[in-house]
């Protein structure tokens, strides 16, 4: 295809959220996940050994597909999901199912896909009407392996068979379809927030696709097969047909951004540390095991955020003790000899719970440590896991959403009992593990001489602080343009936090998304904090440019950001610096 | 036609991967082999049957093996039961009395 064909298209913008940096620029690919036909056709008697034998050969492709598909899933993710996909094979395999299929064809004289609709349906009712919690979870899988004989019977493109170098949108995006994104095929990739799950934006980032998702417009809706598109992963724009000029302005941002990332990709062995010699740490947010190669390969210094709640989330259910230590095992060797820093579950907020009460405004209502204080025995095995698993690697214990002081020595008399339990009951753990707390509602800013004095720890959440400090829900199209975590109230708080923090002598991080923004390095250094943690794909954006001033420099920048009146200000601030040291990122991202 | 009786021993019941398991090895035998639970009678063989039986722990299962290997798959697939699909066993402590689901 010629860049030329976008010609006699118009240009359209559409602004959404950048969720893996970078830039694409290709046609793109509608991966619609509409449901293959499965509409009854009548044969004559002479046709049906001919509909049995495409239905055999179906199956067959099928088996290959899911077979390779488990074969990238265990290369990529480790055998324990691998394992979803042998079952779907062997769902293909299964005597039963094809003995009933080609009976079904046989007596009814009809087409191969109404008999696998009719046999696999018959399966996926049935379960999806079980009172038992474990088989409406399977009915999905074997939705998975109708959708797929039936494409299959049909012949459709798979995601498997995409063009080579699309720009892919979807909707929805299952664990299948992103373990396939590994082929490379895809070069950027633009999904509706609505089907977005951590997951997805995950992976991306973990693939070096750059990704964003729609805001307020479905993606699938305004672009058209092989329409010309152009992602920008990092403000979040899309646009659509792009003229020949847009064209080329974002190809030289793209070549910029190549060379940024050779150039920093030159420090990925050296200390994140400024001209004048203050070190500072750079530690990854981590959600899943799938993740954990890419510690090593950014040089995180340890994980300075495990949000435990995600794997809660992805099972659909409260993983055992045992369960938790196997993962908490497998974390802390992965992350020795550095620390890794376990967030008690996060639940409530946007995380919803199935709690079958409808909440008027769950951002100030039962979240993170409210529920776990409500639910001793969730509480109780999580810190029983994490003390147990204390014993492999550096291990530091998080507590989420604090607002009152009591609920921190609440936490601590548990973790008190649970020493004396595990060791009565002879189980080792780390008698000196480290226990810290989220610091992201506005109290505990504000008062945060006094939680220093209870705990090792602070690390700041500046997602809610922002939006607690501003009164802004951040997920409401009404008001949120006016998020800004640029905001002079929010810094003060942030700077306040430090200083309170070093006073008491305790050591204070940042794992929210602003840790991640270069914009704001300069004067989160400069603030003194001691470690930013971040997905690890943004370490090396940060590391080049704390290596690229004086601390000196960096406290010149932060006296002068906390005097401004508004958020614009600080951002001119900012940008005059970056300006000045004509900074390639700084260009990219538009300031 | 050779009839043993076992129970799920393992934690999580027979879920995706001991079904999985336990299908692989049935396969291998040419015996036919059926599983009966509380009445309700499937073929050891197919995944499906094997899954929609869903099989708690501690459930008790009847099982049926005929053919010419039925001795040995009864043995194979008995032990399998028996060490719990190399998962872990059942605890005789509660450890989370209330499931997330439940909240």
């Amino acid at each position: 295809m010629e860049e030329s064909d976008t010609s006699g298209k118009v240009e359209q913008i559409f602004q959404g959220i950048g969720i893996s940096p970078g830039f694409a620029i290709a046609p793109a690919y509608l991966f619609s996940r509409t449901k293959p036909l499965s509409l009854r056709k009548h044969l004559n008697p002479e046709e049906i050994p001919t509909e049995q034998t495409r239905l055999d050969e179906a199956l067959e492709r099928a088996k290959y597909e899911l077979k390779k598909v488990a074969s990238v899933a265990e290369e990529k993710i480790g055998s324990e999901s691998a394992h979803i996909f042998e079952a779907q094979v062997q769902i293909l395999e299964d005597p039963v199912f094809i003995n009933a299929v080609n009976a079904f064809i046989l007596n009814e004289a009809c087409n191969a896909e109404y008999a696998v609709q009719v046999t696999l349906e018959h399966h996926i009712s049935q379960m999806e009407a079980s009172g038992n919690a474990y088989l409406r979870e399977r009915a999905q899988e074997f939705q998975d392996v109708k959708d797929r004989v039936l494409r299959s019977l049909q012949q459709k493109r798979l995601i498997s068979k995409i063009q080579q170098h699309r720009v892919v949108v979807a909707q929805n995006l299952s664990a299948a379809d992103l373990v396939l994104f590994s082929k490379r095929q895809v070069l950027g990739c633009v999904m509706d927030i609505g089907g977005t799950t951590s997951h997805a934006s995950i992976m991306a980032r973990a693939l070096g696709v750059p990704a964003l998702i729609s805001v307020g417009w479905q993606a699938e809706r305004v672009i058209e097969e092989d329409d010309w598109v152009i992602v920008d992963g990092f403000s979040g724009i899309l646009v659509i047909n792009p003229s020949s000029e847009t064209m080329r302005e974002y190809r030289v941002k793209q070549a910029q951004y190549s060379k940024l990332l050779e150039q920093q990709s030159e420090l990925k062995d050296l200390p994140a540390e400024t001209l004048d010699g203050h070190r500072v740490h750079l530690r990854a947010n981590i959600e899943f095991s799938a993740e954990l190669p890419q510690l090593v390969e950014y040089r995180a210094e340890g994980i300075g955020l495990l949000r435990t709640e995600m794997t809660y989330l992805a099972q659909g259910r409260a993983l055992t003790e045992e369960e938790q230590l196997t993962f908490y095992k497998e974390v802390l060797e992965a992350t020795a000899p550095f620390v890794a820093t376990f967030r008690l579950i996060d639940l409530g907020g946007d995380k919803v719970l199935p709690l079958g009460k409808h909440e008027p405004n769950p951002f100030l209502g039962w979240r993170g440590v409210r529920i776990l204080l409500d639910r001793q025995s969730l509480l109780r095995s999580q810190i029983r896991a994490i003390l147990r698993a204390s014993v492999y690697g550096p291990t530091r214990l998080m507590i989420p959403m604090v607002t009152n002081i009591g609920e921190v020595r609440a936490i601590k008399r548990m973790i008190a009992r649970t020493k004396i339990e595990l060791a009565v009951e002879g189980k080792a753990f780390d008698s000196k593990m480290q226990v810290g707390i989220m610091v992201e509602v506005p109290s505990v800013a504000l008062m945060a001489d006094l939680f220093a004095e209870e705990v090792d720890f602070f690390s700041i959440g500046t997602n809610d602080l922002t939006q607690y400090v501003l009164a802004v829900d951040r997920g409401n199209d009404l008001v949120a343009n006016r998020f800004d975590e640029m905001h002079p109230a929010v810094l003060q708080l942030i700077a306040h936090t430090i200083q309170a923090a070093h006073r008491k002598g305790i050591f204070v991080g940042m794992c929210g998304e602003f840790a991640a923004n270069p914009l704001a390095t300069p004067f989160l250094l400069g603030m003194g904090l001691d470690a930013f943690s971040v997905s690890p794909v943004f370490i090396p954006q940060i590391k080049r440019i704390i290596r690229s001033l004086t601390y000196q420099e960096a406290k010149e920048i932060t006296e002068r950001v906390l005097i401004q009146q508004d958020a614009r200000s600080v951002r001119k601030v900012v940008s005059e610096w970056f300006g000045q040291n004509q900074d390639i990122l700084a260009s990219l991202m538009k300031i | 036609m050779i009839k043993r009786t076992v129970t799920v021993r393992n934690r999580a019941g027979l879920h995706t991967r001991p079904s999985s398991l336990l299908v692989k090895a049935a396969s291998r035998f040419k015996a036919d082999f059926f599983i009966e639970k509380d009445g309700f009678e499937i073929n050891g063989k197919s995944i499906i049957g094997v899954m929609t039986l869903a099989a708690e722990p501690g459930a008790t299962l009847n099982l049926m093996f005929e053919g010419e290997d039925a001795t040995e798959a009864a043995n194979e697939i008995c032990s399998m039961f028996e060490d719990g699909f190399g998962e872990e066993a059942m605890m005789t402590k509660v450890v989370a009395s209330k499931p997330l689901t439940s909240i």
